[in-house]
């Protein structure tokens, strides 16, 4: 009874609708959509003939009912309560034709003859427009990008221009063949068995030392290592540091190495993937990362998250610059165009365009490539509903850790528990059990939040500061999705830090479907066929969104005393990697662990088409 | 004392008095105010903030999993989780709506 378009269901019709529709031509509903009522702000929408009729049933005259239908077909008002009475499908029943109604307080189509609700793609759109206050010039603040909001019916370019391919494994050209015969070893062989743990630990496991304090770096390193599209990118060649180096060398006209995040990346690969299990100290990356984060550099403790967007904005800067240096004037040109017709199609309006659109396509360096994903965020003014959508690019999510963020209400606890038999009625045991889960920290996190009165927010259309209603969702996910725990807080106005130590539960498989724009975009307009502006032109929406967690990075201690550890998921076998010393662990002990940053990588992997044919 | 737990309110039209007359002219009363929308988001937050909705939803979707999502309709959800819904909404949550439609009134009155 219902179809999967765009990955969404499509619910299929009814045979009434279906006959009501061969009889009133292709868009039966038209008459029906100058009836739509919306208040805002935010809007509820309602079908009045007139705007201050007040609905009642034509057979008991009573308006109190709590669902009433008007008739499609001859407009007549009827209740519907099925045990009862329903004067609703009385009508249905005795006149033919007069099957299809519309709830008057929810703008839904409703077949009184089936007693289930029905959807008209026109209709829908037309109330989910009526719904929408939008704007038709954005500004942008520093930092982000603003678009066009459309909603509904709208046929944006794709963020994704290169078509899809299917995953082909990889076959060994000629030249690979005969480099392969004679230039390598292989991995594993009876003659290098020394190589080889006697321990049978995976490949790639190293101990870090920890160099005075740097807990906070190996930590993240390790979670790094780790990381597998970054792990694949380097270990399969495509930064090679020596090549870097010298090409870098040419250019400067100098011999010193300059500083590349990513050489030393490229370094610290070879080094811990080398099979060497002793401890590996990671100085020569210590002191690359002080002189890119001179601020930093110091033998004090310092937060691993800060390391962790340091790092990345690191590996970006350098690689950026090379590209744009290494690129012919001819290739930047076309690169250029490339980016203004994508901006174009998106319809960026802002300055820094062309730093903006890189970010948010994550073609500019490996890092953002693996980690950076898109933010969508509403602000909607709460007095006359003008909803202005911003879009920002991130490389992971920081999520706030207040009590009581089990996947419900906010104080859900106390009030339900008058109400209900715990034992039975317990559909989520969390909830009275008043555990944070990173779910619900993710629910809070995509939750329409009304801001508060000393936070009013200027409304285009009002032309003046007003309340708002803020509503943060996933529009693109990136590779690998790191969540960020604000356990350390600092305030200046009250001169204190604290930390928070509140344990945090957290899946080993994560579905972020319901975090998603579209998802979110859905929930909001309810139960309405829905095509998010994107949907139509990828085909292949039923794109996985499963994540499964590979490190997490923990924190134990106080805020300034204090010691980072990682755990490390490989071949569903958990290691704990603490500075130097590494050792297999059993699952519950992570579950157990005080979470700090969570990283989760997608479980299918998609292909596009490459620009370079046969170049890397 | 004014006893917040009133047995459930009929559906049903077989008692036609003065009671459903009286509830009508309120019913109109509040519509036309504009006081009955602002009552409805009030107790729509209500419900929210309480887990009221998440545990209807819930009901729901436990019902469809057993029938199948082709063997449903809203009409059978709504049969479903009226009784439940009725009895279930919070003891604070009647007592705050009824004292607000009673300022109504009584404002209205004047």
């Amino acid at each position: 009874m219902s179809s999967k378009i765009n990955g969404h269901v499509s619910p299929q019709p009814c045979p009434h609708l279906l006959v009501f529709r061969s009889r009133n031509g292709p868009k039966p509903f038209r008459a029906l959509q100058d009836c739509i009522r919306v208040k805002p702000p935010g809007g509820r929408a309602a079908i009045r003939r007139e705007p201050s009729e007040v609905p009642r049933c034509g057979t008991c005259e009573e308006s109190s009912r709590s669902r009433l239908y008007a008739c499609v077909a001859c407009a007549a008002v009827f209740c519907h309560a099925p045990l009862l009475h329903s004067h609703a499908s009385d009508h249905a029943l005795s006149i033919p034709g007069h099957e299809i109604g519309v709830d008057v307080d929810r703008a839904e189509l409703f077949c009184c003859a089936c007693g289930d609700q029905v959807y008209d793609r026109d209709f829908d759109a037309a109330v989910v427009l009526a719904q929408t206050v939008n704007a038709t010039a954005t500004t942008s603040t520093s930092g982000s990008t603003a678009m066009q909001c459309s909603v509904a019916g709208s046929q944006p370019e794709n963020l994704r221009k290169r078509r899809r391919v299917d995953y082909r494994p990889w076959e060994p050209g000629s030249g690979e063949h005969i480099s392969r015969g004679n230039q390598s070893i292989p991995l594993l062989d009876a003659t290098n068995a020394s190589l080889v743990s006697s321990t049978q630990q995976p490949w790639g496991l190293r101990g870090l030392n920890n160099l005075g304090n740097t807990c906070f770096m190996n930590s993240i390193l390790q979670a790094l290592l780790h990381t597998p599209p970054l792990r694949n990118y380097f270990l399969g060649d495509r930064h090679n540091r020596y090549y870097c180096q010298q090409k870098n060398g040419v250019i400067n006209g100098t011999k010193n190495s300059r500083l590349c995040l990513a050489c030393d990346m490229d370094a610290l690969f070879s080094a811990v993937f080398s099979g060497d299990r002793t401890p590996y100290s990671p100085a020569k990356f210590l002191y690359s990362w002080w002189q890119h984060a001179a601020n930093l550099a110091s033998y004090e403790q310092q937060d691993a998250h800060e390391f962790f967007i340091s790092m990345l904005e690191g590996i970006h800067e350098k690689v950026e610059k090379d590209k744009r240096k290494s690129q012919s004037p001819g290739d930047y040109l076309s690169y250029c165009c490339k980016v203004v017709e994508l901006a174009s199609a998106l319809r960026f309006r802002t300055a820094g365009l062309m730093m903006s659109t890189a970010l948010l396509l994550g073609d500019c360096c490996i890092a953002h490539r693996v980690f950076s994903g898109i933010l969508r965020s509403d602000v909607m003014c709460m007095v006359c509903g003008f909803t202005s959508t911003t879009y920002d690019p991130c490389v992971d999510i920081s999520l706030d850790l207040e009590p009581n963020q089990g996947s419900s209400g906010k104080s859900s606890s106390a009030k339900s528990l008058n109400s209900f038999n715990v034992e039975a009625d317990c559909m989520r045991p969390n909830q009275n059990c008043g555990i944070s889960t990173l779910k619900g920290c993710l629910e809070q996190f995509t939750r329409a939040e009304k801001l508060g009165s000393d936070q009013k927010l200027f409304c285009q259309k009002c032309q003046v500061r007003q309340e708002s209603l803020k509503q943060m969702s996933i529009r693109k996910l990136p590779l690998v999705s790191c969540f960020h725990v604000k356990r350390f807080e600092h305030s200046s106005i009250r001169k204190m830090s604290r930390k928070v130590d509140r344990y945090l539960q957290f899946p080993f498989s994560l579905d972020m479907a319901p975090y998603l724009s579209s998802s979110i975009l859905r929930s909001r307009f309810g139960n309405r066929i829905f095509p998010f502006d994107g949907d139509e032109q990828d085909a292949s929406n039923d794109l996985s969104t499963e994540f499964e967690l590979f490190a997490v990075v923990t924190h134990s201690g106080r805020l300034d005393a204090g010691h980072y550890v990682t755990y490390l998921r490989l071949s569903n076998q958990w290691y704990k990697c603490d500075d130097a010393w590494i050792t297999q662990v059993n699952e519950s002990i992570v579950r157990a662990a005080q979470g700090y940053m969570m990283f989760y990588v997608q479980k299918v992997l998609y292909y596009k088409e490459s620009e370079n044919q046969g170049t890397s | 004392k004014h006893s917040v737990n009133r047995p459930p309110t009929p559906d049903g039209a077989e008692d036609q008095g003065n009671e459903p007359a009286l509830q009508e002219i309120i019913n109109i009363k509040l519509i036309e105010s504009g006081e009955k929308e602002r009552l409805m988001e009030l107790l729509r937050e209500r419900l929210i903030e309480c887990g009221w909705k998440d545990e209807m939803k819930a009901l729901c979707r436990s019902y469809v999993k057993k029938k199948g999502r082709n063997n449903v309709t809203v009409d059978d959800l709504v049969h479903l989780i009226t009784p439940k819904g009725r009895a279930s909404v919070p003891d604070s949550v009647k007592a705050e709506l009824l004292q607000r439609i009673r300022s109504f009134l009584m404002s209205a009155a004047l």
